[in-house]
């Protein structure tokens, strides 16, 4: 130790010495030069230029210029551009260089960056979709997650709640492989496994790896497949300022048209009458209160986002320094909804010899969201937690206040609420997360061909949640109550080490790739939460739990240490055969801590072949075939979502009274389940990249089938005279299959001096079939609010799609009179009721009536942009779209149900004695919140996501300025969107009663209510290089 | 060279960490010798007996399920499951039967574990029994409250989960019986004498419970068992000054939960503390049998008695004050039990609504009176006296009748109570002497009725005296139940899930 404190002192001070007056050091000779693309003749902004052999660079500014110092007249530059042949050039003498970098006709010589490795384009084998940097950045959006949506194709982008600040984004690639485990991909950003995801701006690249043969390397992590981010690293040369800032203006994209005090009141007398229709029993007529108040007036506001980011970048010859900050602040459109962010990403690299390369990216941030609840699971009053869905419900002839300054409540229609207004502005709840990520690298050139790289890296993401619920919410926090205050802490660490040796050669016409490595991994997470009633002041906020008389004891779920470890061995061959034939193949072993005792370790191949058939003899002739490759995989993953002691037996610490107060106890929680595992993905995929017309169009086709085994589900076998307070244990029994086709097709359709237009499409089909379920029993769900009352209105039925619709089949309104065969009312029916059809004829609407009456799941999902230049000038233009799901509007399940407020469509279509030719029921029918095909509607859309005029000034106006590049934007987000949908939006994510948890957010799908509406926003951005 | 030593330095850091890969949870409870102390087993006795307070038994499921199989509690609302409870046509998708049947399990496997883990407690039998004795009364009273509800079922004396355990089929009533009363007895000779509250179970408590079971063993008919119920009755009756028993002078007392601690009638109670717990560990019986649109509180206004109940009590008897609630403020306007539907809402009704849960809940938790601080009695003395009158007048003993009047002498008392609603009243003694003096079996079941309305008496009592068919005619308190059919309907159907887990268990 005391040896290498002493080589610390010797050898590294000099060296972090040299690092920071790196920058300073003179080179020996400047070279500068244009760089002009053929065949179009214009300067190549961005153009990469390398001195052979060392870490010096220089990239080009916006007309194609570039400054770069070299040692000596010997030293070589290599010129190069994405889609474009490299070009080498022996500097001599010269200070100046002009360069024409001519088009690859393959267009295939980008390199993708692939598990624990990097592959040219042309050579993947797997299946693999990139994404530019530019298209993450082309609006403006608060995760880089959201700019995937519509962008890769099998890639499925939603966030969690609408428009909401800082809701999290999920991401879903070729459809979901479990039912109870996580679905979310991989991450992996500059190497760290399980990283979060960087800021937009600061992410260089980002592929998508989705076959197993590109994500067999991460083993039981892969079948979700895996996002790989490569973040922005510095370039030799000059030092490069870049700021970006965007400024965004929103507003709702939608409202529903509700009834107004007057019609609310003539509305509340129409249903009063029609119920004692049903009843017999006199109704009593409806007081109309003094008010008339437009709810969603008073909760939605205009919002706005802000985005400003600057980054610094710059080397020297051997060291080269990336560093950002990012500051994001939004208002959300719902009053008291705000999200704040702060981050700030740094790399450095050094080559400290001719064979050792170290880098360190160290990254953090914190965000704080100021929330107000939506699309609440309806736990809490009633959904009385619920902003957007109250701001329907709630009577609008009611004020704000009470006349003795109070908030009003629901009082006189339905279940008791407090005014969303009330809600919005009182409720507190704040979520704060701070992450830190450090990853150091090491890579050696041992001799030859043979690389050593290993990686030391430390994650932590810390999250803070409080929330408060004051006394003046009198139905969620008075009474007996007297203010709620919840806090919660949860702290994630991860300790990653990775070593891994790669080794190339060239074997006659052959080359071959090795790689072999080890990796650790340790994740520690722990938190706790805590809860209580009766504060001292409301003015404190949650901050006054500790004055709380109540403290309410959550049991042994709310205070948990989870440590899991996994290492695993890894390797890879990757056989390229006269740039025609390649093969590559996968194994990773992977021990886990949370495998149960007879599973610890687990072994997951994948073997790829690809053909470049356009470069055999036979196919010279087809001109107009720029290239064609054929490839073939196979591969298993795993999906380890098997929580820490889960297959434990164990005892829980249960709440206990005893004389009166609080005493600890247990109970007996599981039986040991010493056969746990995780779930494994069998996945083949075909697929077909071809380039035409001198690459003009290029596509890529792929088919995958993925057979899913060993499903993790809850086995309700065990019985409950067991007395195991888990009476449901989690065991391996489903089966899953997801097929699918999925292609991406880019052109340059014009290319002139003065105007282009590209094109990019990309279509993503998938069918996900369940194939087993635990004893072949249907699996049921509940896709609405628990208060409801309405179980089962989703399926999983064996041969079906995930998440169908489950409920009565509507047959319109019933005339009066006989009853038309094979359907039937429910009890008491008169007219203007609604109909079902009555599948087992006995005249009765009952359970064994209800059949599958919807399937979310879209056919096909799409994205298309367009992108011209003129001149200065440039435009983008990006529809994308969703065909063949169908939403269930669980929003006018509540609305039309007599005890709420309603919309103008079901005032005035409902079924009256004088409006009989109608397809919606009586206002007050005999109907409770009926789950039924009547609230099934198409969710297809066709969404223009994102619009988009830039304008780029030409250097010599903004030489002047000290600038490089300026360039304006302006852009708007869902402009426009063509749907038949009649709720407030086709991108609906409710999770019903069960709240967002793995099992909702896989099969809970196409439900709508009280979501945090989608937003329209006008951006303006600016970004300018010095 | 340098960068070898780099290299290694960098080798030496990061090939860390290989793992056997085995857990270690920290904060995990694992049942692998856990139990090596008698406070250890105390953990899992006081989970066993906490699993009753839970909502899906005493705080809600089976406490309304009870009284509304009963002929003194009408449904106010509409959902199906409590319709099923109400009219006798319970089926076992129902979850006033699964929740309660679920949970009662849970208390049984944690005594079972308490009891099992004793036997690695090593400890002499004068210190572990008398605890570890409790255990043994908790597993009696659930195997009673699941005989008496369900008839025929698995019994277990140890934790499950043997290979067998999953396909076992049902053990008689008459062995559970044997085995319930085995265990009382042991409880009974175990326990002390006194505890520091009576939600701890006592010798008295293992004793008035085994009288009990001897009292529904017995059924209509059987002599020997009454003779069996009267002695271990009079044995309580008896030494009720060694357990510090008696009748509390004051009825209202017993419904107080700021009077209850104190007082020496309650021999087991469910006591509550005003905490929200986590899992529903809560009672919400105030709300569910209170008055919708009360400001104080507001009930749900789910039961409510019919005016044929409030009727069959005699107006100067005390205990109708104390158990009727006929006075309520609702909307500021106070009125009586006539216009309790003026709140408007479609579940009020205009009678006299149950009090003696929603009147003095004490400090509680939550709105509408949830989570409250009563001690539910679910054996008290004055139970232990009907339970030796009604033995008593079947096997002919004279002590029947003064045992009988002891009650009813207590309910000429008056008392600190409210007029009605929540206004404090004094309420007289009463000047009707206690007159009885000849008593049949009517008589003292008629009294049970009384003094244990709305307890979660009368079902069981229905039951074990088959009067079903009298009480759900039209003549009874709730008029006529006629989906009620005695052959089938005093067994609860076992819920039709278990049914599904172990089709053994379907019993034909």
């Amino acid at each position: 130790m005391q040896k290498q404190l002493k080589f610390f002192k010797m050898k590294l001070m000099p060296l972090l010495v040299f690092i920071l007056f790196g920058l300073a050091l003179n080179a020996q000779q400047t070279v500068t030069g244009t760089v002009i693309s053929q065949p179009d003749g214009r300067p190549l902004p961005g153009a990469n230029i390398l001195v052979k052999g060392t870490a010096t660079g220089a990239t080009t500014d916006f007309d194609g210029n570039y400054t770069i110092e070299v040692q000596n007249s010997s030293a070589i530059l290599i010129f190069s551009y994405i889609g474009f042949t490299p070009k080498e050039v022996t500097v001599g003498n010269k200070a100046v260089i002009d360069i024409t970098l001519i088009e690859d006709s393959s267009q295939l010589s980008e390199i993708v960056v692939v598990g624990y490795g990097a592959r040219r384009k042309s050579d993947v084998t797997g299946s693999v979709s990139s994404v530019k940097a530019d298209e993450l950045t082309a609006f403006p959006v608060l995760d880089a997650e959201q700019a995937l949506q519509g962008r890769a194709a099998g890639v499925v982008v939603q966030s969690n709640n609408g428009g909401e600040p800082g809701a999290p984004i999920k991401i879903n690639i070729r459809g979901n492989t479990s039912i109870n485990a996580s679905s979310d991909p991989l991450i992996v950003v500059d190497g760290f496994v399980g990283a979060n995801m960087p800021q937009a701006g600061d992410i260089e690249s980002l592929q998508v790896l989705k076959d197993a043969s590109a994500t067999a390397i991460y083993g039981s992590r892969g079948s979700n497949g895996v996002v790989l981010v490569t973040t922005k690293k510095g370039r030799s040369g000059k030092m490069v300022i870049e700021i970006n800032s965007t400024y965004a203006v929103q507003s709702t994209a939608n409202r529903l048209d509700l009834l107004n005090a007057n019609d609310f009141a003539d509305y509340q007398n129409q249903v009063r009458e029609n119920v004692a229709l049903t009843t017999g029993d006199p109704s009593t007529p409806y007081v109309q209160g003094d008010y008339d108040t437009d709810w969603q007036d008073l909760i939605y506001r205009s919002g706005n986002t802000a985005n400003h980011q600057i980054s610094f970048s710059g080397g020297s010859d051997k060291i080269n320094f990336y560093a950002s900050g990012t500051y994001f602040q939004q208002d959300g459109i719902i009053v008291n909804s705000g999200y704040e962010r702060v981050s700030l990403l740094s790399n450095i690299d050094a080559q400290l010899t001719d064979k050792l390369k170290v880098g360190l990216n160290l990254t953090g941030g914190s965000s704080k969201k100021s929330g107000v609840t939506t699309q609440s699971d309806g736990s809490v009053t009633v959904g009385g937690d619920d902003v957007v869905s109250l701001a329907m419900r709630f009577a609008p002839d009611k004020g704000v206040y009470n006349p003795d300054g109070t908030f009003s409540t629901n009082d006189k229609i339905g279940d008791k609420v407090d005014n969303p207004y009330a809600v919005a502005t009182q409720r507190d709840d704040d979520t704060e997360i701070d992450n830190f990520r450090a990853n150091f690298y090491a890579n050696y050139d041992i001799i030859e061909g043979l690389t050593f790289k290993t990686t030391f890296g430390l994650s932590s993401q810390n999250t803070f949640r409080g929330i408060y619920m004051p006394r003046t919410l009198e139905v969620t926090a008075g009474g007996g109550t007297d203010g709620r205050a919840i806090m919660t802490e949860d702290k994630t660490e991860s300790l990653l080490s990775e070593n891994y040796l790669t080794y190339k050669k060239e074997i006659g016409k052959g080359e071959l790739t090795l790689l072999a490595g080890y990796s650790y991994q340790k994740t520690t997470n722990k938190g706790f939460y805590s809860e209580g009633t009766g504060t001292i002041s409301d003015s404190f906020s949650y901050y006054g739990l500790w004055t709380a008389t109540n403290l309410l004891n959550g049991g042994s779920g709310d205070i948990y240490v989870n440590e899991t470890e996994i290492q695993s061995q890894f390797g890879r061959v990757n056989y390229d055969y006269d740039d025609k034939y390649l093969l590559t193949a996968t194994v990773r072993r992977d021990g886990a801590s949370n495998f149960a005792e007879n599973e610890k370790y687990a072994i997951f191949p994948s073997a790829a072949l690809g053909w470049k058939v356009s470069n055999e003899d036979f196919m010279k002739n087809y001109d107009n075939i720029s290239s064609l490759k054929l490839r073939a995989s196979y591969g298993v993953t795993g999906n380890p979502s098997i929580g820490a002691y889960e297959s434990l037996a164990s005892l829980a610490s249960i709440y206990a009274s005893s004389n009166g107060l609080t005493v600890p106890a247990i109970t007996p929680y599981q039986n040991a389940n010493p056969n746990l595992k995780w779930e494994s993905s069998y996945q083949s995929n075909f697929g077909l990249d071809v380039a035409l017309f001198n690459s003009k169009v290029s596509m890529s086709f792929d088919y995958y089938n993925i057979d899913t085994k060993d499903v993790l589900m809850f086995d309700n076998s065990i019985p409950w005279y067991f007395g195991n307070y888990n009476d449901e244990i989690i065991t391996n029994v489903g089966e899953i299959n997801n097929t699918g086709f999925e292609f991406s097709v880019n052109t340059r359709n014009i290319i002139t001096d003065d105007f282009s237009w590209t094109t990019d499409l990309v279509f993503s089909r998938n069918k996900n079939t369940v194939e087993k379920l635990i004893f072949g029993a249907d699996y049921f769900g509940d896709g609405a609010p628990s208060y409801f009352s309405v179980d089962n209105n989703y399926i999983l039925r064996e041969g079906e799609e995930v998440g169908l619709f489950y409920g009565y089949e509507y047959a319109g309104v019933y005339q009066g009179g006989a009853v038309p065969t094979g359907t039937a009312t429910l009890p008491d029916g008169v007219a203007g009721d609604p109909l079902f059809l009555d599948l087992d004829g006995n005249g009765d609407v009952t359970n064994d009536d209800r059949k599958i009456i919807g399937n979310p799941n879209p056919d096909y999902t799409w994205g298309i942009t367009n992108s011209f230049t003129y001149k200065n000038f440039d435009l983008n233009i990006f529809f994308q779209g969703s065909q063949g799901g169908d939403i269930f509007n669980m929003t006018n399940v509540q609305l039309n149900n007599g005890d709420s407020n309603t919309t103008y469509e079901y005032y005035n279509n409902a079924w009256t004695p004088e409006n009989t030719n109608t397809n919606q029921p009586r206002v007050g029918n005999n109907s409770s919140r009926e789950i039924s095909s009547r609230f099934v509607e198409d969710g297809s859309y066709i969404r223009l996501k994102n619009i988009a005029i830039g304008y780029s000034f030409s250097s010599d106006m903004i030489e002047k300025l000290g600038l490089s590049n300026l360039r304006f934007t302006v852009s708007a987000q869902n402009l426009l969107t063509i749907t038949d949908y009649s709720g407030l939006d086709p991108e609906v994510n409710y999770y019903g009663a069960s709240g967002d948890n793995n099992t909702s957010s896989n099969t809970v799908r196409g439900f709508d209510f009280g979501n945090y509406p989608t937003v329209k926003s006008v951006s303006f951005s600016l970004n300018a290089k010095f | 060279m340098n960068t070898y030593k780099i290299i290694l330095l960098l080798m030496g850091l990061s090939i860390m960490g290989c793992s056997d890969l085995e857990e270690e949870p920290v904060g995990l409870l694992s049942p692998d010798g856990f139990f090596s102390t008698v406070d250890d087993l105390q953990l899992a006795i006081d989970g066993s007996l906490t699993h009753a307070i839970n909502e899906e038994i005493w705080g809600r499921k089976l406490s309304v399920s009870l009284m509304l199989r009963s002929d003194m509690v009408k449904l106010q609302s509409s959902q199906t499951y409590r319709v099923e409870m109400d009219m006798h046509n319970i089926t076992g998708e129902n979850e006033m039967v699964y929740d309660p049947w679920t949970r009662i399990w849970l208390g049984i496997s944690a005594a079972n574990t308490a009891i099992a883990g004793a036997e690695s407690v090593s400890a002499d039998d004068d210190i572990k029994n008398p605890v570890v004795a409790q255990a043994y009364f908790a597993r009696a009273f659930y195997y009673f409250h699941l005989v008496r509800l369900f008839g025929d079922i698995p019994y277990f004396d140890r934790p499950a989960g043997e290979e067998a355990d999953f396909s076992v089929g049902l053990t008689a009533e008459e062995e559970v019986y044997d085995n319930i009363i085995a265990d009382l007895e042991f409880a009974k000779t175990w326990l002390p004498e006194t505890v520091i509250s009576r939600s701890v179970p006592s010798k008295a408590a293992a004793s008035s419970y085994l009288a009990l079971v001897y009292l529904t063993r017995a059924g209509t008919n059987d002599m020997a068992y009454f003779q069996l119920a009267f002695d271990e009755a009079k044995e309580v009756i008896d030494n009720s000054g060694t357990y510090v028993l008696g009748l509390d002078p004051d009825f209202q007392a017993l419904f107080d939960a700021n009077r209850i601690d104190a007082s020496i009638e309650p021999i087991f109670a469910l006591d509550y503390n005003a905490n929200e717990a986590a899992d529903n560990s809560y009672d919400q019986i105030a709300p569910m049998s209170g008055v919708r649109g009360d400001d104080n509180e507001e009930g749900w206004s789910v039961v409510a008695p019919t005016m044929a109940v409030y009727d069959s009590f005699e107006p100067g008897d005390y205990r109708r004050d104390v158990s009727f609630q006929t006075k309520a403020t609702i909307g500021g306007v106070p009125v009586d039990y006539t216009e309790f539907t003026i709140s408007g809402h479609e579940h009020a009704a205009n009678v006299p609504y149950i009090a003696k849960y929603t009147r003095y809940p004490g400090e509680y938790a939550k709105g509408n009176k949830r989570a409250t601080s009563h001690n539910y009695s679910m054996m008290r003395y004055a139970e232990v006296l009907l339970i030796a009158a009604e033995a008593g007048v079947e096997i002919g003993n004279p002590l029947a009748l003064t045992y009988l009047n002891e009650v009813r002498g207590r309910a000429r008392n008056g008392g600190q109570s409210t007029s009605g609603g929540y206004d404090e009243a004094t309420f007289p003694s009463s000047t009707i002497p206690m007159d009885l003096s000849n008593i049949t079996v009517a008589d003292v079941l008629e009294e049970r009725r009384i003094e244990l309305a709305f307890e979660g008496k009368r079902w069981y009592d229905i039951k074990r005296r088959d009067l079903g068919n009298q009480v759900f005619s039209a003549s009874g308190y709730e008029g006529a139940k006629p989906d009620f059919n005695p052959s089938v309907d005093y067994d609860t159907p076992i819920p039709q899930d278990e049914i599904n887990r172990n089709p053994n268990l379907a019993g034909l």
